[in-house]
């Protein structure tokens, strides 16, 4: 695994790179193209750590097919149907990347050293797999930071990938052994939550005119 | 190997998949689909229950699924309950059909997502894979989203963005507890036995690291919490089940946020003998729950808003029991489940008669309905009564366990906030109740000509309101069934 931790450490940087790029980017298309590229670098690194666990080339695949394909599919169709441009955020581009920019490093650097709090045997403790369970970790904390802080609707959709991806790619150092009907039953999941969650949204766009979800004050107490 | 399982879940499973294929199919094709899929599937729970609740534990495919008498009890109700509401949907949808708030080849899907809804319930206490326990509890979510937003009005609409963003979020979160468990369980699984299996995690559960055992508890907690409706996770439960269908109301408060609470009773519970944090953390959830939600039900002039804050406040008491951790505790949360589902599921279906007959569901716009409506302000008075814990009612009997346990297990300072809290529930109750049955017949109600609802509605509630009220005088009849779930939930926590 030596050989490939250059690699590992690599692309572990660019999904924290893309999901900055995921949540940054205003033009909703470029989002879920940044949301493309993170998947593709998930794929490479479970091909990476495939060459030591052959189980996870079918994660490979089944993360390529659902999150690769089908997913940015349904974002992309639902796009281009609707707006291109994201609604006006809460906090400016300025203070967003400064804000999670000190989320990240604060993040990334307790789970990293602290790392015996979240990996559960000495394997997971070592490299590679201590950077993977840090970078899901964060990734995971972007995702529900996008999630918080953005109105528009299909922005929280792409804050709830980036916290999924995160989740996955914990079990690379988790769960490695997982079986492929489980990890398809969560992947199947995903996919049909987003699928639901575009059609309420295309529901929100025709009955309040817009996907700010600010607007979706009708129910309260 | 059991396949009572199997069927228990293929039969919903498959009625809906039948409702759902394409084409034109007249109303009562649909409608009676659904009623013969929802009666096979009660007989299969409930002779599933009755197996389980003996002693007996069914397991199938190696015991990827197992069901004991926990699983078989909540299976029962789920059967039960989801009969009781698709029969009642026949007329409450043909009326919402009529006032064209729902589209005529709507009513196909409507029965199509009720199967799948209950299928994906059924999966859930029967599985017993952990990974598969948050898949299905996921797909009891995405099985119900359509259904909340089902009238595709603004309400309705806001509503299940809400309920999917929030419970999809929730939910990541128990993902990732669930894999934390997996994996720190992994190691200690003797060879040959399987991880994934819940009874495996939970016989190594005093071996799994404390760090990561608690880690998990608290994503566990927050996963299937939010499912549960415990405070502070519980906003989308006000919005999701006042603007959902009233029969789905039902079926989300009756049953569903149970199914969250069984997913916490096994994922959570298995660490109780070796961590007592944990006890006085779920002890402390549920206090806030019931206070929070007695408080906002004061605050309501929407009828289901107000019997949503209700169950806030009741899956606080379960919630409750479940933190006192003394077998006793155990027992009366166990027994506030199978009450309040009875209890609550009879005050949505009245609450649902109320609105199909005058089509009013705010406060300020019911009165003096009991004189047009006898037999639904009797049933909703039994609900009123039973949810405000008086004697005689089912309620008044779990929550006095409950109050038992508490004083027991030392905390006798939660039995007297329980108490608090049990008083200004039915403080409210009575106020709501008869604000809409006695009085004067407001001005908006007097120019329509108000009728109690079908038979075939008020049907359903009066044998749950039977229910009630046998459970509350001779509550002796679920004592062994009771007893058999407690100690299932025992059974397979390992000794320290």
């Amino acid at each position: 695994m030596e050989e490939f931790s250059k690699y590992i450490s690599t692309i572990s940087l660019s999904l924290i790179i893309t999901s900055y790029l995921v949540i940054e980017l205003r033009n909703l298309r470029f989002s879920a193209y940044a949301y493309i590229v993170q998947a593709i670098l998930m794929c490479s690194l479970f091909v990476i750590f495939a060459t030591q666990n052959h189980g996870l080339y079918y994660w490979a695949l089944t993360a390529f097919i659902t999150k690769v394909v089908i997913i940015p599919y349904l974002l992309l169709r639902f796009i281009r149907r609707h707006s291109e441009q994201e609604f006006q955020p809460l906090i400016g581009y300025v203070g967003s990347i400064l804000l999670i920019t000190i989320i990240v490093l604060v993040f990334y650097r307790i789970t990293h050293h602290y790392i015996e709090f979240v990996a559960p045997t000495p394997a997971a403790m070592a490299e590679p797999f201590r950077t993977n369970l840090a970078v899901s970790f964060t990734i995971f904390i972007m995702g529900l930071y996008c999630i918080l802080v953005r109105r528009d609707a299909i922005k929280t959709v792409h804050g709830l990938l980036i916290l999924e991806n995160g989740v996955h790619l914990s079990l690379v150092s988790l769960a490695p052994l997982l079986k492929e009907t489980a990890l398809i039953g969560v992947v199947t999941d995903v996919v049909i939550a987003v699928y639901l969650l575009l059609y309420i949204i295309s529901g929100v766009y025709e009955k309040f005119g817009s996907t700010d979800t600010f607007q979706l004050k009708g129910l309260r107490w | 190997m059991n396949s009572e399982i199997l069927y228990l879940i293929l039969v919903p499973a498959l009625t809906g998949g039948l409702l759902y294929l394409p084409g034109k199919k007249p109303r009562v094709l649909s409608e009676g689909l659904a009623v013969v899929g929802a009666t096979i599937t009660f007989f299969f729970a409930a002779r599933i229950a009755f197996l389980t609740t003996r002693g007996e534990v069914l397991t199938l495919f190696r015991e990827e699924f197992r069901v004991d008498a926990l699983g078989g009890l909540i299976a029962f109700l789920v059967g039960f309950i989801g009969l009781i509401v698709v029969i009642y949907s026949i007329p409450y949808i043909r009326k919402e059909i009529e006032k064209g708030v729902v589209r005529f080849g709507a009513v196909r899907f409507y029965y199509a997502w009720v199967m799948f809804f209950i299928a994906s319930m059924l999966w859930a206490t029967t599985t017993n894979n952990i990974i598969m326990l948050w898949v299905i509890i996921e797909a009891t979510t995405l099985a119900s989203v359509v259904l909340v937003a089902f009238y595709w009005n603004r309400d309705a609409v806001e509503a299940g963005y809400k309920y999917a963003m929030l419970l999809t979020v929730g939910i990541t979160f128990a993902l990732f507890g669930c894999v934390l468990l997996y994996s720190g369980a992994s190691p200690h699984v003797a060879h040959g036995l399987d991880p994934l299996k819940m009874t495996e995690i939970a016989n190594v559960a005093g071996k799994i690291p404390k760090n990561i055992a608690l880690l998990s508890v608290v994503f566990l907690l927050v996963g299937f919490g939010t499912k549960a409706g415990i405070v502070p996770f519980h906003t989308w439960l006000p919005d999701a089940h006042a603007e959902a269908p009233t029969p789905i109301s039902a079926l989300l408060s009756g049953v569903m946020i149970k199914v969250g609470i069984y997913a916490v009773i096994r994922t959570v519970l298995i660490f109780y003998p070796f961590y007592s944090i944990i006890s006085s953390l779920v002890l402390g959830l549920g206090i806030i729950t019931m206070v929070v939600g007695v408080l906002m039900m004061f605050l309501q002039e929407d009828l289901k808003r107000f019997l949503a804050f209700c169950s806030v406040a009741s899956m606080g008491y379960i919630v409750m029991g479940l933190g006192l951790g003394n077998y006793l505790g155990i027992y009366g949360s166990i027994f506030h489940l199978l009450n309040h589902s009875l209890m609550k599921s009879l005050a949505f279906l009245s609450v649902g008669s109320v609105i199909y007959a005058t089509g009013c569901r705010r406060l300020s716009d019911l009165g003096g309905l009991a004189k047009s409506m006898p037999i639904t302000a009797f049933v909703f008075w039994v609900a009123a009564l039973a949810l405000g814990g008086v004697p005689l009612f089912n309620g008044f009997m779990s929550e006095f366990t409950l109050f038992l346990a508490g004083v027991k297990g030392g905390h006798t300072w939660a039995t007297v906030i329980a108490i608090l809290v049990a008083i200004l529930t039915l403080a409210a109750f009575v106020h709501v109740s008869y604000h809409i049955f006695m009085g004067k017949v407001p001005e908006n109600l007097e120019q329509k000509r108000i009728q109690e609802v079908p038979i075939i509605m008020w049907g359903g509630t009066l044998i749950l309101a039977a229910l009630c009220f046998l459970i509350g005088i001779y509550p002796q009849v679920v004592y062994p069934i009771l007893n058999e779930a407690t100690k299932a939930i025992f059974a397979i926590m390992a000794v320290p």
